[in-house]
């Protein structure tokens, strides 16, 4: 069974008949958001029953749309947090991703700005690494991308799609060694984005950021992982309640290796590494439950099967 | 952008002055500083690095008065005025309770302040200067400069008289020469240093 990512869109009368036809059918729900009186789900179904959601959810004005993000955590990284870089573009690129599904976090360095002395320290390389791809807002000029570029990618170990002024040709020129995906002229910018040809840069930017996901999906799915993060999602809500308490939006957020918990690791590690998933098999056998760079939150990555010899 | 007679970006990269144009231009916006600027010319060298940012300034007169956002009525015993713009209400409040007393001034609301027993004549009092935004436009300028500069360029060097300003700007010490940089940049406008 083959799932894929979908977002659907609908009233919130009845919805719940949605919600338990993408469970019964083996699907998993991985943020629900209720805007007044609209619904929107995001979500893992199966791909063979695509159709039958949308015949079921026909009558109730239901939308089912790809949404090729969901289970993601991007890193938008800009080199500071100055209104240089905020809130246009890495918010607007920001945003734009989380509507499409993925959970945006901002990285903004603390001396990522300038040519010469633009560095990157072990915490915001710690934090970057966390997410499964991390997008480079960097500026305008050739010159200070190619200079300061093999500083702000030192031990970065997840996907890099680097966005910035020159043409992509250019940009691909200049990085050395190469990233896994470029966007050319977005640079910085003062203005938000709302045009046309604008709005066309940020869905240039998510076909990027889709195309190095996809990679890294088939790259997965060589070694399929032990459990599917979203599957463990479910069991974490179920079994340690205290999750249920956090006030933070996505309090377990998917990632394509993983989950982040947001709680704390001192307290709740050993009760996720516990937590049963099947035959006795827990959450601590088939994968790693680390203590994350991002506040105080637990990080659980999944094992491959090769490490494992379990799928469950 | 048309309220500049000159305004040019000059950088080694094409695209890169392109940019700068619009972040200028998009900047000198937001901070309404577009009608106050006569010429401009900015200078950009990545390789340098440096920032040049040389300008004249329009001669400004306008002195904010009360009469320019504010209605006066003479009334018995008291004198009403009603508000139009909420920007200068602050230092006008400040220069009446100066002048007349904070026992002689009321605000029932956001849009009015009464005037009690004030024994000036009312076109003297909607002809008290309330603010000069003069006095802050230096301020004003080099703050919106600092956001058109590329980030990391914080070592700076700023001048304002005459009217004209200049605004340079590195993440290395400055040369000890850009005083003839800036000069050379200021002949482009046609201003001689």
């Amino acid at each position: 069974m083959t799932l894929v990512p979908v977002t659907y869109k609908g009233g919130i009368y009845q919805h719940d008949i949605v919600t338990d036809l993408i469970e019964d059918l083996g699907g998993y729900i991985v943020q629900k958001h209720v805007l007044a009186q609209e619904v929107v789900l995001q979500c893992f179904v199966p791909r063979d029953d695509i159709d039958l959601i949308r015949e079921i959810s026909r009558p109730l004005f239901g939308e089912v749309t790809d949404s090729p993000l969901v289970g993601t955590e991007i890193a938008i990284v800009s080199p500071s947090l100055e209104i240089h870089h905020l809130p246009h573009p890495s918010c607007d690129i920001a945003e734009y991703t989380r509507r499409l599904g993925a959970k945006s976090n901002m990285v903004g360095m603390a001396r990522g700005v300038g040519k010469r002395i633009a560095m990157i320290n072990d915490e915001e390389r710690d934090v970057i690494n966390e997410h499964d791809i991390a997008v480079f807002g960097l500026g305008n000029f050739e010159h200070c991308i190619e200079y300061k570029m093999p500083n702000l990618r030192r031990g970065i170990e997840v996907p890099i799609v680097l966005c910035g002024g020159p043409d992509k040709e250019a940009l691909q020129k200049i990085v050395d060694p190469p990233v896994d995906g470029y966007v050319g002229n977005v640079g910085r910018f003062m203005h938000r984005t709302k045009e046309s040809e604008e709005l066309g840069k940020l869905d240039e930017i998510i076909a990027e950021i889709t195309r190095v996901l996809e990679k890294r999906r088939e790259e997965i799915a060589k070694d399929p992982l032990s459990v599917a993060p979203a599957r463990l999602m479910n069991l974490i809500r179920e079994k340690v309640p205290a999750i249920n308490e956090v006030t933070s939006p996505t309090p377990l957020t998917v990632q394509m290796k993983g989950l982040r918990v947001k709680l704390p690791y001192d307290t709740f590690a050993d009760a996720v590494r516990k937590v049963e998933i099947e035959d006795g098999i827990t959450i601590g056998d088939v994968s790693e439950v680390l203590p994350s760079r991002m506040r105080d939150y637990i990080l659980v990555r999944v094992k491959p099967f090769s490490e494992t010899n379990v799928v469950v | 952008m048309l309220a500049i007679e000159y305004f040019e970006v000059e950088c080694p990269e094409a695209k890169g002055a392109e940019y700068y144009k619009q972040i200028a231009n998009d900047v000198l916006l937001d901070h309404n500083l577009l009608k106050v600027i006569d010429r401009l010319h900015i200078f950009i060298d990545p390789k340098v690095p440096i920032f040049v940012a040389t300008g004249t300034l329009k001669s400004i007169t306008s002195r904010v008065r009360v009469r320019d956002f504010a209605n006066v009525n003479p009334q018995e015993g008291k004198m009403t005025l009603v508000i139009s713009e909420e920007a200068y209400l602050a230092p006008m409040l400040k220069i009446f309770w100066q002048h007349f007393g904070k026992e002689h001034v009321e605000q029932p609301d956001r849009f009015t302040v009464i005037l009690y027993d004030v024994k000036e004549d009312p076109k003297v009092i909607e002809d008290l200067i309330v603010a000069d935004p003069s006095e802050s436009l230096f301020k004003d300028l080099i703050y919106a400069f600092k956001c058109i500069a590329p980030e990391g360029f914080r070592l700076r060097k700023e001048k304002y008289g005459e009217g004209r300003f200049s605004f340079v700007a590195s993440e290395n010490t400055l040369p000890e020469d850009v005083d003839d940089l800036v000069a050379q940049k200021f002949a482009l406008l046609g201003v001689k240093v």
